[in-house]
């Protein structure tokens, strides 16, 4: 069983090694931010509420939203574009 | 006029004077008369002198007049050259105001000063009164009517020391009717291996279905009280410590995704090994030793784009297997869906456990379920009403629910022997607790619940609940002593409790 678990995670650690890491959000041009803005207005309403009402981007400051998605986005096992497009969303209203 | 100059009139006057007079008595005498000349004319003179002085210090004080204004002319000049540049000055200050740094140049100031390692506090804290009537003992359990103060405040620490890396853990304070507790809810690192892995590690909610990682938060909660599988009689248990690798992406368009969960944990663990024990909290398992490691699995189905307007459907399934005692195993599955369009909400839970019991004893088998309806009354409008009354009419939603449990046992010992400090909703006996009524009926092996909500929301995350909870437990089922010795359950009280609720998320 150790044998099995060992093996378990040494080939986690190494899939997530070769998998392209998480961009960050300074990295995206303008137009991806208007895009992904966009996304994240659709998505914000039924996202959030599907669990708890929306909270609006101004309650939190934007480093706060950085742990905050973090967060969500393990809670709700979000898809990362629509955690990237939840983000700026998010961000922009605070 | 001066003293000077008077006097010099008076003599002048007293030398004309004399000059008159003296010709008047006798003109024959001339010596006087030029002495009245020379007299007069030293009057003159001097009056003169005066006439002479005076006009030096009139054009003195003309010269003087003359520099002034022209100081004065360049004073203003001045003035108004200063005013030119203070206007000039305030334009550019206001210039500089009126293009302030933007959103993202200030939050990248702010975080260039708080560092790379940043915290946040999140949670929530609530208040809550609540009234049980309890209108008669399951066999062999006492019954009192209670009503108490109850509050509770849950903060989350978040701290994220690097984009790929999060620590979470939230404490639980609560002031009871036993007194006050304090309970680590949970404790976790969560390590972002990419964008489609997650690894978690150490003390979580159990990700069983949606109720424990989602639902439970007392802001989140549409309800004060869990549904009963998740309360007192739990099916699996509420938490685990261990190691989690968890997920999600989307398989077609916006809004269509799969997620999935696996995780392995110390494991469950029984207050006793009869038939229908308590569940054992995190730390009770990582005190006992259970023999084995628990494996879970978890996945979630969503089925709707979001472009399509017609809401968002979750499809669920899960389960948790491990051995609880020698070769005993705990086995457990579970499906759930959620369903949100517009104002509505629907949602539930089904969940099974199977439990091997040592020796010639039966198995202890468990089920549990729930369906949960609100709807947000913000589309309503009554119009004999004024607008303020329609604007508290919109922030109210009207609530059902209805959960079951089914067990073959109850342990007696569990319920008598409880503290009433009920973290991560292990039994907490039959005083209420913060978002429990203590309802002897909650214990029952057929327990049924009917709960009746109406939320207040003062703000997204500013709550003020009510619920209302019919008792309709089934008659059937064991108590099981610690010997083993077991007496049917048989009455069925039906008790009402009242709970009213004031939370924040924070």
């Amino acid at each position: 069983m150790k044998s099995l678990l060992l093996t378990i995670l040494l080939a986690t650690v190494a899939l997530g090694a070769m998998a392209r890491p998480v961009r960050a959000q300074d990295q995206m041009t303008p137009a991806e931010k208007r895009q992904l803005f966009r996304e994240g207005a659709k998505l914000w309403p039924l996202y959030c509420n599907t669990c708890h009402n929306a909270r609006p981007g101004a309650e939190k400051a934007p480093y706060e939203w950085d742990e905050i998605i973090m967060h969500m986005r393990t809670l709700g096992n979000v898809p990362p574009n629509d955690v990237r497009a939840l983000l700026v969303y998010l961000k922009s209203g605070s | 006029m001066s003293r000077h100059r008077l006097r010099n009139v008076v003599v002048a006057l007293a030398g004309l004077l004399a000059i008159g007079w003296p010709q008047l008595a006798s003109g024959e005498d001339p010596a006087p008369r030029s002495r009245e000349i020379a007299a007069i004319r030293k009057a003159v003179k001097q009056l003169q002198e005066d006439r002479e002085k005076d006009r030096l210090l009139i054009d003195k004080l003309l010269n003087r007049l003359d520099t002034v204004e022209t100081e004065n002319k360049s004073l203003k000049a001045s003035n108004e050259q200063l005013q030119g540049q203070t206007a000039q000055q305030i334009g550019a200050l206001q210039t500089k105001v009126e293009a302030a740094p933007s959103t993202s140049d200030f939050s990248e100031a702010v975080r260039r000063y708080l560092g790379s390692h940043t915290f946040t506090v999140t949670g929530a804290a609530g208040v809550d009164f609540i009234y049980d009537r309890q209108t008669a003992a399951i066999d062999g359990v006492s019954n009192e009517t209670e009503n108490t103060f109850l509050l509770d405040w849950e903060p989350m620490v978040l701290y994220r020391p690097t984009d790929w890396i999060l620590f979470e853990g939230v404490l639980s304070g609560s002031f009871g009717a036993a007194g006050t507790g304090t309970d680590l809810s949970t404790a976790d690192f969560q390590i972002f291996l990419n964008d489609y892995m997650t690894v978690v590690g150490g003390l979580f909610d159990q990700p069983f279905g949606d109720w424990y990682e989602n639902q439970s938060p007392m802001w989140v909660n549409r309800f004060v009280t869990a549904p009963l599988p998740f309360g007192v009689e739990p099916v699996v248990p509420p938490g685990e410590v261990g190691i989690q690798l968890r997920g999600g992406f989307q398989w077609g368009e916006m809004g269509q995704d799969l997620d999935y969960t696996t995780w392995v944990g110390n494991g469950p663990n029984f207050s006793e090994p009869v038939t229908g024990a308590a569940m054992g909290s995190p730390t009770a398992i990582a005190f006992s030793q259970t023999h084995s490691k628990a494996f879970g699995g978890r996945l979630r189905f969503y089925p709707l784009p979001v472009d399509s307007n017609i809401g968002r459907l979750e499809l669920g399934a899960s389960t948790y297997d491990g051995k609880w005692l020698d070769g005993d195993w705990l086995t457990s599955w579970g499906v759930d869906f959620n369903y949100l369009w517009g104002n509505f909400q629907a949602r539930g839970e089904w969940l099974e456990s199977y439990r091997q019991m040592p020796a010639a004893l039966a198995s202890d088998n468990r089920q549990g379920w729930y369906l949960q309806l609100g709807y947000i009354l913000s589309d309503v409008n009554l119009p004999f009403l004024p607008d303020t009354l329609n604007d508290r009419i919109h922030r109210l939603q009207p609530l059902v629910r209805y959960s079951g449990v089914n067990q073959r046992a109850v342990a007696i010992d569990d319920i008598s022997g409880a503290t009433g400090v009920g973290g991560g909703g292990i039994q907490a006996g039959l005083i209420p607790d913060f978002g429990l009524s203590g309802s002897p009926a909650l214990y029952a092996p057929h327990s049924r619940e009917v709960a009746l909500g109406l939320d207040y929301y003062i703000a997204p995350s500013i709550v003020w609940q009510n619920e209302f909870d019919l008792e309709l437990p089934r008659a059937g089922g064991l108590f099981v002593a610690s010997d083993g010795t077991t007496s049917p359950v048989g009455s069925t009280p039906n008790d009402r409790a009242f709970l009213s609720q004031f939370t924040v998320g924070f």
